[in-house]
Order: C-alpha cells, then structure tokens, then sequence
C-alpha cells in the first residue's frame, strides 16, 4: 500500500513504493507509539516497528545497552511479545499512521519464517517484510544472514509464500556482503538493508567482566556510519539491487552520503533514541536539497557518487 | 507470561512530553561532586509530577551520544510564571563531567517529562528514604506533600501533611549531603546517616528506618538509591506490612520505551517477566517486582 502524493521524494524499490526515502529502523523506534510525542508519523517514508519472533521472547539480562564512543552497544535479544500479540496489540495501531508499515521478521529456520510471512500476507495493509536474518544478539541469527545459501533460501521460500514486498536485513560481520546481498537477489529480495549492527563489546576490567549482561552485542550509530557506507558502496557496484541505506546516520548530510553511494533510501536506527523528531525533519530538509541539487527526484542522486570503484570488491578494501 | 489484548499505553508512556532546546540558567555545587542544574524550559515544568524524569543531552555532537535521565528537583519560576527545572546530579562519567562545565546560556536539549512519577502522598505518615544521589526526587515529593507546591496539569491535588513526613537520607560522608537547606524550607523531619559517622547516625540508613517503623508506622515508604539499599528497604517494608515504593535508576537509552534497555524483572501471575523501567516505572510498588 502506498502513501502520499506522488513527488519528487518517492522511490521505488522494485515492488516496494515509498513515498520519501526516509525510513526508521527496526529495533530503534519500538512500536511507534512510543514516538508519538515526538513526531508526525505521515512525514515518514514508512515506519518499521521491532522485530517480531514467532513466539515471546524474554531477550537477554540487562544491562542491555551502553554508550561507547559515538556510538552504542545492544543486546536488547530481540524482547517481543511473539506474533500473535504483535498483531493484536499493535498493527492496528502502526496501519492507523498514515505511513507505510514494513514488518521486520525474525525466525529461527525457514519454516518459522514462512509461516509469519503466510500470517502477516493476509494485511494487504502492509507495505513489506523485512528479514531479519542478521540479529547478532541471537543465537542462530547471524548464522542465517553469514550463509550466502541460507539467505537464499529463505529470500525464495518467503517469496514463493506471500504477495508481500521482501526486504533482506544484512550484518556486515562476514568477509564478503556483496555476496550475501547476491544471495538475498538471486532468492527474489526487492531490496537489502544494509547494515545491521556491527559486533562488538564493552569490558570493565576491574571487575573483569563484560559490561553488557549479554556478554558482546551490536555497535549502532555515528561510530559505524563509515562501515555502512563502505558496504554499501561495494554492494551497489556489485549487486543490482535496491539499498537501504542504515547506520549512523544523525543528519542530512549523512542521508545524502548514503544516496551518493548507491542507497535509494535510508533508515535511521540510534539517532531515534536521542533525536526522536530527526526523521521527520530530515524530510523536510530532503525535500529542499533536492530543490537545490537541480534535479527531477531524489532517486536521480542515487548512486551518483564519481570515485572509481574497488578494484576488487571481494576484499577487504584495507587490502588493496 | 505475556500480556495480551491488554495494554496499550503504559502508565509512564507520555504522550504530553516534548523535546526542545532549553537554556541552562544556573548551575550551583550542592556538594562534593555533585551539582543543581537550572534549566529554562517552561513546557517541561508545566507538565511535571514528582518522581518523574527527563532525559538530557548536549546540543550538538556525538559524544557524549546518548541522553541520560535525571529525576526532577524542583520545577522554578521567573516573573511570577513557571519557567523550568532544577535537577541534581552526580559526576560519575562522560556526560556528567561536560555538564559539570556548563555555563549559563549554553543550549542543552531535553526531552520529558518521562515515566509515571510518584503515587499522590498518602493521607497519614509518609517516609521517604534517599541514599546518595536518590535523595533528589524526594524534593518535590516534600513539596507537594507539605502543600509548599502543586505540580502537573491541571495541578493535581492533596492532603497536605508537612507534620507527618519524614525523609532518612544516607550517604557515604557528610561531605556527599546535597541540598539539605532545600528540604529544611517545608518543615519536614530529616534525620542523616553516613557509613563513616561523620555526620548524623553511624551506619546505613535502613537503621534509622527501622527505628521510625517501630516507633511510629508509616502509611507508605517511597525510596530511591542504591540498589542494595532498595533492597533492604523494600524487605523491612515487606516484614512490617508497610507500602514501599522504588525509584528504580535502570540504564537507559531513549527514555521513552523505544529501545527495551532498562528492563526490570517484575512479577507475573506465573512468574515474572522483563518490563521496561522508563514507561512502566521508574517508580515500582517494590512487592511488583523480583529484587
């Protein structure tokens, strides 16, 4: 289902239409109605709540999050309700927004997620999936997202089940996203988000244990916006596949660092968290610098960025 | 087991809270370490109640990344109308050491008023337990419960009861005690403890609490502080079939619900079940939770 009017924001993602490039992140924005104080949900290009699991999950001990340096460490382990409470308690409220709803999914195998994706098919309300096949917080879960063959066969197997727009949700904690983003293509993706958390930990020495209840977990935010970007970049040279851009972004420079290098649209993930009105001003701010840049729409400005590429995009760019 | 079908909206989950810029006004030492932090910004003091809490940042940069919450202090007024909000705070890492230099003017962002605050006072004997920094919700609570101040809107209503409020405040040393000319201005009974006796009782506050509780038992404890101490504080509670309320200090990210940070384990009619701090709390009924 597509929102808004038809303008020079709107972007197209294969199946998937939106009506500006600017996203929030799963995991990052609760169920919106945590927002609601902050933020015009109708600005958005589409809202994508937390991930849901089949079944509740109790997620990991706290402490679940810390701050590291220009960036943050979560091992929330994907606390959920289940799906069934998920869509009783708050899909109603998410397709009352006025905005598109992209539901991110997480199984522990492919039957897990097919059956959601089977269940969530029948909310033509709904604008996409997102696959979750990247949570590092999980056991499983990057497993899934590290095999180029098992993100495959899910993309296809959930494809092959629902109507449903699909969108990959990749980790950058493998030595090669652009074949994982291949993959998640080849199985029937309409787009990959990229990327999810970067693994990490925090340590206190003195009482020498981990900070984090979890023992490591994911690193978000401005600290991470260079690794997105340099994935993104080595994806969208090497895969014909729409991108979403995610990690780090805190303003419209950064939105428009994502386009240039290859991302048709973005998520914003941390910055939520201590800027809950950003994503709907980043809109706006949108809107005019693609008045400035002289050209028809933002899609024009995707992948416009004129450095030569990788000479090698299957390594570590370190390397060459 | 998890809730279904009912919820929706957790009592601390705001809906009439803002986020703006507000200027910083004053910033006083209270004691060693610690300071009183004046901000401008009226909408957020119009709006809130004692024991709630507002998340703070500096206005630009990204690092210190993540807001931090404080509870409020007091709410202040210029010109005969409310202006804004008083909190204190602890230096004790990155963010609290830059706010320790922040000067009058400076632009800050904050975002609340968070979470669901105190129950309105009992009618009969209330007593608020402190330790360290978490004497500093207990201000307000004084205030409103002395008839000093009336705070939300529309302001909410109570019993005054300023002879029947006691506050047992404890910190590592005299050095630490924080705004005790504040309290003293309602009328209120203080008592002090120090773990190294140089200042008021020799020992841990829950001491002087069970003095008070033998002697004259309260209608309801509300507390905030360690968490050791909570504990202790919601056992003597327990064993003397007195209400007890926790200010629980859970490490968070937004404030608002959204990250499923500052979990607390409270119980379930099978067993108990994470719950988030910032919109079901931060101030739990401590027989609610698994200590």
């Amino acid at each position: 289902m597509s929102y808004g009017p038809v303008s020079r924001l709107a972007v197209q993602l294969n199946r998937l239409r939106l009506a500006n490039p600017i996203l929030v992140a799963s995991g990052t924005f609760g169920y919106a109605r945590e927002m609601a104080a902050y933020i015009d949900f109708r600005q958005l290009g589409g809202v994508i709540p937390k991930t849901v699991t089949p079944l509740p999950r109790l997620g990991n001990p706290p402490p679940r999050t810390v701050e590291t340096p220009s960036g943050m460490l979560n091992s929330i382990g994907l606390d959920n309700d289940g799906l069934d409470a998920f869509i009783e308690k708050h899909l109603p409220y998410l397709l009352s927004l006025g905005t598109a709803v992209i539901v991110n999914i997480a199984g522990k195998d492919e039957d897990e997620f097919v059956a959601m994706a089977k269940r969530l098919d029948e909310f033509e309300e709904l604008s996409a999936l997102e696959l979750n096949v990247s949570c590092p917080n999980v056991t499983g879960g990057v497993d899934y997202g590290t095999d180029p063959a098992k993100t495959e066969a899910v993309v296809r197997a959930v494809r092959d089940t629902c109507e449903l727009p699909i969108i990959a949700k990749l980790t950058p904690n493998v030595a090669n996203v652009p074949e994982i983003a291949a993959a998640a293509a080849a199985g029937g993706a309409d787009a990959v988000s990229l990327i999810n958390t970067v693994q990490g930990m925090a340590v206190d020495w003195r009482r020498r244990r981990p900070v984090l209840g979890n023992g490591i977990g994911g690193l978000s935010g401005p600290a991470i916006k260079p690794v997105a970007l340099r994935i993104v970049w080595q994806v969208a040279k090497a895969v014909k596949i729409p991108i979403i851009g995610v990690g780090g972004i805190q303003s419209l420079d950064d939105v428009m660092e994502f386009i240039v290098a290859g991302a048709t649209a973005v998520q914003i993930g941390t910055a939520n968290f201590y800027d809950p009105g950003l994503a709907g001003r980043l809109v706006a701010e949108l809107e005019r610098i693609v008045e400035g840049e002289g050209v028809e729409c933002v899609a024009d400005l995707v992948g416009t960025l004129s450095l030569p590429s990788p000479s090698c995009h299957f390594q570590d760019v370190a390397s060459i | 087991m998890k809730l279904m079908g009912l919820i929706s909206t957790p009592p601390g989950m705001r809906t009439d809270a803002i986020e703006t810029t507000a200027t910083v006004v004053e910033q006083v030492r209270m004691a060693r370490d610690t300071y009183r932090l004046r901000l401008r910004c009226p909408d957020v003091a119009k709006r809130i109640v004692p024991g709630q809490f507002f998340m703070v940042r500096p206005s630009t940069g990204s690092d210190p990344l993540l807001g931090r919450p404080f509870a409020l202090y007091d709410v202040f007024e210029e010109n005969g109308a409310l202006a804004g909000i008083d909190f204190g705070y602890l230096v004790v890492g990155k963010l609290t050491s830059e706010m320790s230099r922040w000067q009058p003017g400076d632009m800050v962002r904050i975002w609340g008023p968070l979470g669901n605050g105190f129950p309105t006072p009992p009618p009969g004997r209330l007593i608020m337990v402190g330790g360290g920094i978490g004497q500093t919700p207990f201000l307000a609570v004084s205030r409103e419960a002395s008839g000093a101040r009336r705070y939300g809107r529309p302001a909410r209503t109570i019993s005054a009861n300023a002879e029947r409020l006691t506050l047992l405040y404890g910190v590592r040393s005299r050095e630490y005690l924080a705004g005790l000319d504040d309290f003293r201005r309602d009328g209120l009974t203080i008592r002090l403890s120090t773990d190294d006796g140089s200042e008021g009782h020799h020992g841990y506050v829950t001491e002087l609490l069970d003095e008070e509780i033998a002697s004259d038992p309260p209608a309801a404890v509300y507390c905030c502080g360690p968490e050791p101490m909570m504990h202790a504080v919601s056992e003597r509670c327990e064993r003397a079939c007195v209400p007890c309320w926790l200010s629980l200090e859970s490490p968070m990210a937004c404030g608002f619900g959204a990250c499923f940070s500052c979990v607390v384990k409270v119980k379930t009619g099978d067993g108990w079940d994470y719950r988030r701090s910032c919109v079901e709390g931060p101030v739990f009924r401590a027989d609610e939770l698994v200590l």
